[in-house]
This record gives C-alpha cells, structure tokens and sequence, in this order.
C-alpha cells in the first residue's frame, strides 16, 4: 500500500512538473503555434526575439527591479526581523502579525491600490495636492515600482531572517552587550552576520521573485511604458492578432532560464545555512535586548513601513470602491456609495468569479493539501535515491512564474485531446495552482511533518503495525492539526492568486485574480475596486480564523 | 532454545563503526542487560534485534527463525517480528487515551472487542494504571508514562521485551523504586527481555546477566556478582562501581601478583594483564575495599586528608600523597592529619 502511494508521488509529480514545461521546449521550437497543421521545426522563434528590442529593454527593466527591490527588501526586513525577534520594542506581539500580512495580499490588488490612493489622481495625492499645492511624488516610474515591489517584498525577508534569528543563542549577543554595544551595535556586527546564510538566502529569493513580478509591472509599468519580462510575455499574445505560441514560448523559457540557476543556488545557500544553524540554543526563555532611547523610533520605523505598505494601498482600494467618481474637486462625503458592489450581481461571469475562488480556494485548497501530504508522506523516511529525485523535481515549479504554468496547462489541455473537456473546468484551474504552490505547500507540510517524533512511529511498527498504518494510525492523526493551518494558508493563497488564471480564464474558470488583470485592461476601476475589497475580505477572514486557531503564518 | 541470538553483529553509521562482530544469546526468562557508556553501540544493537536498524552484517534469530540474515539480503520488517519496545523517550501516542495507546497492538492482530477490553484492563490493572485508561499522555507523570509504554509493549505477550534506558527520563528517588518493581514485572509475566542502560547500578540490580559493551565490542559477559567482582578488562573494572586509579610502574612481578610503585609509595596487587617488570601500569581499586587503620604494615600509605564529604549514609574522604588522590569511605567525622589507609593486596587490579 504504502509502496503504491511511493511510486504515484513520483510519477504523478514527474507528470505534472515535466508535462507543462515539456511542452513549452516543445513549442519553442517550432515556427508556429504547435495544433497548427504547418508547424515545421525551426529555430525562428530564438531569432525572433532575442533579436527583438522590445525583448532587450524588458531584460533590462526586470533586471534593474529584481536588484532593485532585492536592495529595499534586504535590508529593511532583516532590521524588521531584528527588532522583532531580538529586542523589546513596544507593541511587537501587536505588530508581529501584520509583518506578513502583504504575503497574503495579491500584488495585483495592491499595485491598484497604489494607483487609487497614490496616483497622479489618487485620494492622497490630491488631498497632498489640496495642502500643498503639487504632489510631490510619481508612481508612474521605474522607481516607483521598484520601491513598492522592494516594500511588498520585505515580509520575505523577514520569514527567514527571524527564523534564523529565533534560533540564534541569545548568549551571544548578551555577551556583546556585557562588552558594551548598543542594540545597534549588536545588530550590526553580531546577531546579523551570524545570520547571514539566511540573509543572503533571502536575498536569491527576492532576486528570483524580481524575475516572476506580474501584478506590479502590470499596473505600475504600463502608463510609464515599462515593459518587464512577464509583462512582456503578457503583451505578445496581442502583439501579432495571431496566437504567436512560439513566441511566448522562447519568452516563457528565457524567464526559466533566469530563474532555474537561482532556485538551484538557493538550494546550495539552504545547504550551507542548515549547517550554520548549530549556533543554535535551547529554546529557553531569555530577556529581549532593551532598545532603550532607540524604542521609539525603531517603533516608527515598522509602523512607517506598516503604514506605506499595507495600510495606503487597502484604503485606496476600499474608498475607490466606495465613490461613485474621483477628481479634483470632488468631495469625498458626496460621492459615497455602495453601487459597485450592486453592480457586481450584474455580470455573471464576476458572480461566477467570486464564487470559484471561494471553491479554488476551499475545496480546490483542501485537495491540494491532500496531494501534498500524500507526496511528503512518500518522502518520509522513505531511504531511496528517488526521494533525492523528488526535492529536485520539487524545486522546478518555484522557477516557473504563475503566468508561464497557467499558459504550459492551458496548452497541455489544448494538445492532450482526451483531456481537452477538462479546460474549461475548474480543474483545470486547479492542478496548475497545485504545481505553482507546490513547493510552498510540501514545506507547510514537511513542517507539522518534522515534528513527529521518529519513535512515536517505529512503536508502531514494533507493535505490528505496517508502513500504511503507521500513516493512518499515527502520522496522519499527529499532523492533523498542521494540515488543517496548512489548508487555510493555501485557502489564502490560492484566493490571492491571479496570474497563474490569466491564460486559463473563461467561461467557467474565472476568479477574481484574473479578472482583475482583465479588467484592467479594459480601465472599469470601479469593478475592480468592489472585486478587490471582497477577495481581501476572504483572505481576511481567513486570515483572522488562521490567527485564532495559532496558525504559524511563518511556516 | 534460547529466545534471541544475535551473531556476528555490524553496523556503521556514517563514518563511525558502530558495532564491531557483536553476538550474544538471551535464553528464555532471562534478563540480559546491554551495558555500555553513550556511543558504545548498544542502542542500535537493540534497535538492530527490533528491526528499526538494519546492520550490515550478522544473523538474529528470534525462537529459532532467522528474522535477520546479512548474508542471504534477508529481513523480516519491524511490524512483523512481534516483539514489544518499550523507547527512552516512551514515544507515547498523544493523540491515543492509555488505554488506545495499549489496546493500539491488540487490535493490529484482529483480538475481539471483549478480549480487547479484558487484556488491556489486566495489564493497566497489574501496572497500577488501572483508573487512567481514558488519560493522554500530557496528563499523566514521568512515572506513569513510562509505565504507559510498558503496557503498550507487553500486552501482546512478546516473546522477547525490549527496553531501551527505560529509567533514564525518571527523577532519582522515582528509579530506585522503579527498579525493582521493573524486575518483578518482567519476572511475573515469564518473557525475555533486553536492557539497555548506561547506568551500572541499573544493570546490576535488574539483570540475570550482563553484557558490557565498549565502542562496539563486548569487553565482557556474566552474571552481576561476576561481572562487578572480577572485571576482565581495564574498561569493565574503571566502569563499573566508583574506583581508584593508581598509574605507576611495575617495580617486581611474581606470577600473578606484581608491584606497582608511584612517588614515594609502592603497593602489592593482583596483576590482571600481560605486563612485566618495568612495564608501565594502572592500578584500579573500588572505594568501598579501602580501610583506615592504625598502624603501618604491607600495602598500608601514610596519607594526608584533604577534605571529607557528608554523603548522609557515609562519608567521602580525599586522601593525597605526593602525586597519588584517593577516595575512601568511613563512618565518622576526621580530624585533619595523616592516617594509614589499607589497599587489600587481592583487592588492587592491576592492568
């Protein structure tokens, strides 16, 4: 039983790993899209792009935001995990968890906040406007988005570094103190740099989500005409009026090729970090670092960042969604209303929408989960070479983007005839959720799984029990509680999702992510704004019953 | 028949060999203890007869079948052996009441309900957890989980019981009673069982026969009385009981016995090694053979106390002489000074 479970991990990842990107290599070197029947072998494809200007500058944009961002992110969330983790700053059982918050929100959503709150004709900017007579601020500039992509983007920093931090001796740092450094001090030249596999981990973690930005550049690039790799990608389906599949193709794959070096090296980093991690203490409890004069504005610091990051692009999207127009001169008591959300029950394919997020999202989350338990279960203490096989195949979904899985699926449904009827399903939808989160899910899950102990199996075995019992009776039962956490944080996931649809999204197979990327396209801001209020709603509720049950969102 | 042999035993993990060609025998009723400082292979020997470890080379038989043979690639999995292990750390299910985490084998082996019911509350009965049966783990005692596990691994009457440091999560006072009471145990219920512990004391008391491990090999096998009296190597003399180490020079040797000479003493003992006149050597002398006494005489030193300890039931004295630091045990309260301390002759190993 448990051997049969073994092997349909194995395949079944291969499958769902190998299939779409196979495909994608497979197109890229034909000369036309790959169902039409004078496809011929041909390298035109290469020729074409990498001889395309277009393709040269968005290369070069997405090159200036991943360092860019990486620059912000860094340094900020490695100061946020400091403070945090390390130190007494007021209010931090408070504050801890809205640090992750923006990992739950859909950039898409808070690229569109920014336009509505900050924009040339956003709430604030005006209200700044009113005051001081300019704005003092563009959004539309590579600047801007590589300020908020660096900002977004903290959060991921700060999951490793406090990580890291948390199991850092404090002994180390008392003695530093005892020697007479400053909490800064000790930041600086102690508890960081012994964190620093993990900093640097961080690093080639942001520089590789650089590379896989959608939403960001979307919104924010597109009025100042910057074209990053993905939007790129995006905007040549409409390029040529004929699907130029082959096209997209060699783009999809130039991404990997970037991304693919960078999973790999982080994998290394993770290695060597792993290695670091002996400094670790017991988890006595210890006195936090007291900030003393520095309390207050290392408060201000986070709240600032707070501030910038979660709290102006949500109050942009929520007041958008409340006003019925917005300009100068508008005042914003006499414009109030509700319509747009009335105006929601008005298209079926938004009602739709909603409705298949709540399902992707539930149902669609709660089987992922299972596919990932039943993967991580194969893996458990299973000594063979094929577990080896499977982290390596693991690993190749976090370097394809959303946009490119939903595409390879999208097409593998267009090639395989016998399963072609699924396309137009949620099932669809679906499985390419599975493989885009599918590393994130396998650790939520190997997490809960790293805690049973190894005894409390093998007295199952030595009392009679076989490997597939050992599962039922005692692995499965243990981590219950981790798969139900891990189930609300894919439920958050999969809701916030929005470019792995875009490709997939049709009658049938809408959700409120990819709608949105569509509509923006066609500039309803006001149904946008009410769609995004209600997918931020979902998360979060969820996110609050999450919190409630002690769900460790830094899993 | 005996109910376990292990022959020819290895295993490396990693680097490290951890057992070097160990075989032992466990006759029916008997309990046979695994002795051995941390890292002396004894755990994995156990885990190895459970099934839990595979070694690289050797044959265990359980009963007279071969659940293990190197040679021929042959193995029968853990779940199959049907042995009971009871772990150091209980591994306690806590998502199972007691009396799931006892009835958990019976019902692997398809026991009707009425027999389930019957046999777990007999063994909770017999090891004075019988109101407990609806309890979790994190609501019972140190005492009472290890008791837990017992139950778990005997109520399917194993042919051989396994227990790996059993007594080590438990406080002091708590082990000495549990050791006995462990003993009675196993001896009521007429199984096997192998025992593993690093505490000499443990081992002594509990066990039929005793076998001391070091670095993967057997340095010695027997019953208590032998093993603690007449220690074969230079290891088994230092590790069991509380010694005193005397390193010197073999000034004569006359047969067995020889002389041991230091700065400014010399005694006579048992030589217990192939050595000769010359040779440097260690002599090893338990602390409860030492005498005071109130005159000199053959092996008697002239030593001065340096400080002496109130142990409650005894005292602990520290005597020096020039180089040399002995413990002696007394009764009473000394007086700063000298004393003449006694090295019975048939009481110094020297190896």
């Amino acid at each position: 039983m448990s051997r049969t479970l073994r092997w349909f991990a194995v395949i079944g990842v291969a499958l769902v790993v190998f299939g779409p990107l196979g495909l994608i290599l497979y197109q890229s070197f034909l000369n036309e899209p790959f169902f039409s029947q004078s496809a011929r072998f041909s390298l035109d494809a290469y020729r074409y792009i990498l001889s395309d200007s277009g393709f040269h500058s968005a290369f070069g944009t997405s090159l200036v935001v991943s360092f860019g961002m990486t620059l912000i992110s860094v340094p900020l969330g490695s100061l946020l995990a400091f403070l945090l983790v390390r130190t007494d700053l007021p209010g931090k059982k408070w504050l801890e968890p809205w640090i992750l918050v923006p990992i739950f929100l859909s950039p898409v959503v808070l690229a569109f906040g920014y336009v509505v709150a900050v924009g040339p004709v956003g709430f604030f900017s005006l209200w700044t406007k009113a005051l001081i007579g300019r704005v003092p601020w563009s959004l539309y500039s590579l600047f801007g988005m590589v300020l908020i992509a660096g900002l977004t983007h903290v959060p991921h920093t700060f999951l490793y570094v406090s990580s890291a931090l948390r199991s850092l001796d404090p002994s180390v740092e008392e003695a530093a103190r005892v020697a007479g450094a400053g909490p800064w001090r000790i930041a600086v030249t102690v508890s960081l740099p012994l964190v620093l596999p993990s900093i640097l981990f961080s690093a080639a973690l942001i520089f590789l989500l650089g590379f896989e930005l959608f939403g960001l550049p979307l919104v924010l690039g597109d009025p100042a005409g910057l074209l990053v790799l993905t939007t790129y990608l995006y905007k040549l389906t409409n390029l040529l009026g004929i699907p130029s599949y082959h096209l997209i193709a060699v783009v999809a794959l130039s991404i990997v090729a970037l991304t693919f070096p960078l999973v790999y090296l982080q994998r290394r980093m993770l290695r060597t970090a792993g290695r670091f991690a002996v400094i670790g203490g017991k988890g006595q409890a210890f006195r936090p670092l007291p900030l003393g004069a520095l309390r207050w504005p290392a408060v201000a610091v986070v709240v600032l960042w707070l501030a910038v990051t979660v709290l102006l692009p949500l109050v942009g999207v929520a007041l958008r969604s409340l006003v019925s127009s917005w300009g100068e001169g508008i005042k914003l008591s006499e414009v109030l209303t509700l319509d747009h959300f009335r105006e929601l029950s008005g298209y079926p394919n938004l009602v739709r929408g909603i409705i298949n997020t709540f399902l992707i999202g539930g149902v669609g989350g709660a089987l992922s989960v299972i596919f990932y338990a039943v993967v991580a279960l194969a893996a458990h203490r299973w000594q063979s070479r094929w577990v080896t096989f499977l982290d390596y195949l693991v690993m190749v979904p976090r370097a394809l983007p959303g946009l490119v899985v939903g595409l390879a699926f999208l097409w593998v449904f267009l090639f395989f005839k016998p399963i072609a009827p699924l396309r137009t399903t949620l099932f669809s939808l679906w499985i390419a959720y599975t493989v885009v989160w599918l590393a994130y899910g396998l650790r939520l899950i190997s997490a809960s799984l790293f805690q049973v102990k190894p005894e409390l199996e093998e007295a199952a075995r030595v009392t009679g029990a076989t490997q597939g019992l050992v599962f039922r009776d005692v692995t499965l039962p243990l981590i219950r509680f981790g798969l139900i956490g891990s189930w609300l944080l894919i439920f958050m996931m999969y809701v916030r999702e929005y470019s792995t649809g875009v490709y997939l999204l049709g009658p049938g197979t809408e959700v409120i992510g990819s709608l949105i990327v569509s509509l923006w396209g066609t500039g309803a801001l006001d149904l946008i704004a009410a769609l995004s209020v209600v997918e931020v709603a979902l998360v979060g509720i969820v996110l609050f019953i999450a919190l409630r049950l002690g769900v460790r969102l830094d899993a | 028949m005996p109910d376990l042999v292990a022959d020819n035993i290895e295993k490396q993990l990693g680097t490290a060999q951890v057992l070097c060609g160990v075989s032992f025998q466990l006759q029916q009723r008997e309990i046979l203890a695994l002795l051995g400082p941390s890292g002396s292979g004894k755990t994995t020997l156990l885990r190895s007869v459970a099934g839990l470890e595979r070694p690289d080379a050797g044959k265990i038989e359980l009963r007279g079948k071969i659940v293990f043979d190197a040679d021929s690639g042959f193995e029968i999995p853990a779940e199959q052996r049907g042995l009971g292990l009871v772990f150091q750390s209980y591994a306690i299910w806590p998502h199972r009441s007691v009396f799931e985490n006892v009835a958990y084998g019976l019902r692997l082996r398809r026991a009707r309900e009425t027999d389930i019911q019957k046999r777990v509350g007999e063994v909770l009965e017999r090891l004075g957890l019988g109101h407990l049966g609806d309890r979790y783990a994190h609501q019972l005692s140190g005492g009472q989980q290890q008791r837990v596990a017992l139950a778990r691994a005997m109520v399917y009457n194993p042919p051989v019981l396994l227990l790996d440091e059993p007594l080590s999560n438990l406080d002091a006072k708590l082990r000495e009673d549990a050791r006995a009471w462990l003993r009675e145990i196993i001896k009521q219920t007429e199984t096997s069982a192998l025992y593993v512990t690093h505490d000499q004391t443990e081992a002594l008391a509990i066990a039929d026969r005793i076998l001391v491990l070091d670095r993967g090999r057997i340095q010695q096998e027997g019953p208590p009385e032998q093993i603690y009296a007449h220690p074969a190597s230079r290891f088994a003399a230092e590790f069991m009981g509380s010694s005193n180490r005397l390193d010197g020079t073999l000034a004569e040797v006359v047969g067995n016995r020889a002389r041991l000479t230091g700065e400014g003493w010399s005694l006579w003992g048992e030589l217990r090694a192939e050595k000769k006149a010359q040779d440097a050597a260690t002599g090893l002398v338990r602390v409860e053979r030492l005498r005071l006494t109130d005159n000199a005489g053959t092996n008697h030193l002239k030593m001065k106390l340096r400080s002496a300890l109130y142990l409650g039931e005894r005292w602990e004295y520290v005597f020096y002489l020039a180089g040399l630091r002995i413990r002696v045990w007394g009764e009473e309260r000394l007086a700063e000074g000298e004393y003449w301390v006694s090295f019975p002759e048939t009481s110094l190993w020297i190896f």
